[in-house]
């Protein structure tokens, strides 16, 4: 899940939790206030009653009867004094049913016992329930619009400002990594961020990819270089070699040994010959404008290879659409790719197997597979396969495992994808895609 | 044949020299540009091996002036640098040839018999071995009228090997020529056998081939 799609989902759920926990204590809140203020009320007139009887004598209510009592209109609130034969009544707040003139009602109480001039009196004040709580409803909702409304705010601004904030990221993800390919040719200006760790971010892949173009073009310059270097000293020792041979015809033992050295010496040329093919792929220095028919291609390809085919008694089955033709290509290269597939594809192969060459328009393109019967490739060794140099383990004494790495830097070159896959023991299968333009 | 060899690497240059003494070239040797200029003023060539890698002058440069100065001599390209732009502007300068190093001396010397064979102007070009006859232009084997099929490389094969007849060849040597400096990374020669082997069930339903000779260890030649 992207980034923003997190944040966003997050602000979301948690803004809409706390407005549901909020809905759910609304009601209790709104009472809990209720109450507690009706009780502050109560004790306020209480406190009043009492200044008056302490200013104006407990008369002031009473007016000579034994009990007092007033209450509103409605009967929702009541004060009653009355003289109380015990002591012990308690004092307290609660709320109980009275019976006022014949209605019964339910109220929240203060009661209070008192002495005044040695007497006891008992002091009542009340509210109706219903009363207490009558604004409680459209509180509620008040408070409930007012939530809902803030909550809203904050989330679109949150998301708003989230979205701002993340620009710079998912410009940082497009153009230097999903919209990048190697090498690194436009590195472009940075993008445009006040965050530091975005700033931060940019700048380390920029000077990563710049490591790696540095690092790259001194391999190539290396390759290119040390190959060329070294293909002078080859020429002198295969030219005295070669002369030596002559030289001494009839001596068998001799001869022999120098046959040896001659294997090695071609052994080196070729490496370096293979090397110089990649530094020249990478250099550029191949164009890209051959159209090319990919049947007749690898008749070609398959001609050439024709004497191992035969030595190891592999049938070989081309069966290709006709009529593909393929732009933009290079006929050298491509047949170079050919070459060392189909090459690989016998030289792994087991004796008197087969291998299929078939083609296939797939959604993204013209696909070339070539299939064989061979020892096939384990699973550990496929992302290591076009490596320089590297060798599977079930590898054969032969080839010098630049093979495939040419493939590579072909494909790469003239924007080919490679897939393969292998099962051991059955054979493995190249797919060579030449993406629609 | 005078043969001009402008080539900076002097034991290079030297096996040069002594391989196509062996095979009937007057040689003489050019280390540098400045050299090479003196020698071709002053003489006339048939051929001139330059090397582009030199160290006073550009090789190019100097084969540009050799064209002026010499303008009879067939002209090949020795070069270690591979450039695609330097094969075609030798080419373009009128080279003959063009060779990347390194190379079998055996090919330079082909190199240089088909040259001369084109210059020649001779539309036949026949060889004959046993009791066969070989048409090096129209690339066929024939015998007694009765021409016989081999493939593109059984006949690289065998018309290169009879123009170095009675030479031992290594079966590396073979594969180079067949294979050229492609990229190849089967280090087994032995491939060649399996052409040998098809050139020789080929021609032994006419007649004997015992002039293509098996060398134990070393590889083929032909005895004539």
């Amino acid at each position: 899940m992207k980034l923003l799609s997190k944040l966003t989902l997050f602000t979301t759920v948690s803004k809409l939790a706390i407005l549901l926990v909020f809905v759910a204590a609304i009601p209790y809140l709104v009472d809990r206030v209720a109450f507690n203020n009706t009780n502050y009320q109560l004790r306020q007139q209480e406190e009043k009653v009492f200044s008056n009887i302490r200013d104006n004598g407990i008369d002031y209510y009473l007016e000579g009867d034994s009990t007092y009592a007033s209450y509103t209109m409605l009967k929702e609130e009541y004060i009653s004094i009355a003289s109380a034969e015990l002591d012990h009544l308690p004092d307290t707040m609660m709320t109980s049913q009275r019976i006022i003139e014949n209605d019964t009602l339910n109220y929240r109480i203060l009661s209070r016992t008192f002495q005044f001039e040695g007497k006891n009196y008992n002091l009542e004040i009340a509210r109706t329930i219903s009363s207490i709580g009558q604004y409680n409803r459209p509180l509620q909702r008040i408070a409930l619009y007012v939530l809902a409304g803030l909550v809203l705010l904050t989330l679109v601004a949150d998301l708003l400002y989230t979205r701002i904030l993340l620009k710079p990221l998912s410009a940082i993800i497009r153009i230097r990594i999903r919209d990048n390919r190697f090498p690194f040719k436009k590195l472009r200006e940075p993008v445009r961020t006040s965050t530091s760790d975005f700033r931060y971010l940019d700048d380390s892949l920029i000077n990563l990819m710049q490591q790696v173009n540095d690092d790259f073009e001194r391999e190539r310059e290396f390759t290119s270089n040390a190959s060329h270097e070294l293909m002078t000293p080859i020429g002198i020792l295969q030219s005295k070699m070669e002369n030596l041979l002559l030289l001494h015809e009839g001596d068998e033992a001799l001869q022999e040994k120098l046959i040896g050295q001659m294997k090695t010496l071609n052994r080196l040329k070729k490496i370096v010959n293979s090397l110089m093919l990649i530094s020249r792929i990478d250099n550029e220095q191949y164009r890209r404008d051959d159209t090319v028919l990919p049947g007749r291609l690898l008749q070609e390809v398959a001609g050439e290879l024709e004497h191992r085919l035969e030595q190891q008694d592999i049938q070989l089955a081309i069966h290709l659409s006709s009529g593909k033709r393929i732009s933009g290509m290079n006929q050298d290269l491509l047949f170079q790719l050919f070459h060392n597939l189909l090459n690989n594809a016998i030289r792994y192969n087991t004796p008197g197997g087969r291998i299929s060459i078939t083609d296939s328009q797939t959604s993204n393109g013209y696909q070339l597979s070539i299939g064989d019967t061979g020892i096939g490739i384990a699973a550990a060794d496929l992302p290591l396969i076009f490596n320089r140099f590297k060798k599977t383990s079930n590898g054969s004494e032969e080839g010098n495992g630049l093979g495939l790495s040419i493939v590579k830097s072909i494909a790469d070159y003239l924007n080919l994808r490679i897939e393969v896959e292998s099962t051991p023991g059955k054979g493995s299968q190249f797919h060579v895609l030449f993406p629609d333009v | 044949m005078r043969t001009l060899i402008i080539e900076d690497q002097r034991s290079m240059a030297l096996e040069m020299e002594e391989f196509l003494t062996r095979s009937g070239y007057l040689c003489e040797l050019a280390f540098t540009g400045k050299q090479a200029e003196k020698l071709m003023e002053g003489n006339a060539y048939d051929f001139i091996l330059l090397d582009l890698g030199l160290p006073d002058k550009d090789g190019l440069e100097v084969l540009e002036q050799a064209k002026k100065v010499c303008p009879a001599a067939s002209y090949i390209i020795l070069t270690a640098r591979g450039k695609l732009e330097d094969r075609i502007r030798g080419l373009d300068l009128g080279a003959d040839d063009y060779l990347p190093k390194p190379f079998s001396l055996l090919e330079l010397q082909s190199r240089m018999q088909a040259i001369s064979r084109r210059k020649s102007g001779l539309r036949e070009n026949i060889v004959s071995i046993g009791d066969f006859t070989v048409n090096l232009n129209l690339r066929t084997v024939s015998f007694n009228e009765g021409e016989i099929d081999l493939s593109k490389k059984e006949f690289d094969l065998l018309s290169y090997m009879l123009l170095h007849r009675n030479r031992p060849m290594t079966r590396m040597q073979l594969g180079e020529h067949i294979w050229g400096s492609f990229s190849d990374d089967n280090y087994d020669s032995n491939y060649i056998d399996v052409h040998i082997k098809n050139i020789r069930k080929k021609m032994t339903v006419f007649a004997a081939c015992d002039w293509l000779q098996t060398i134990r260890g070393v590889g083929y030649k032909i005895k004539s």
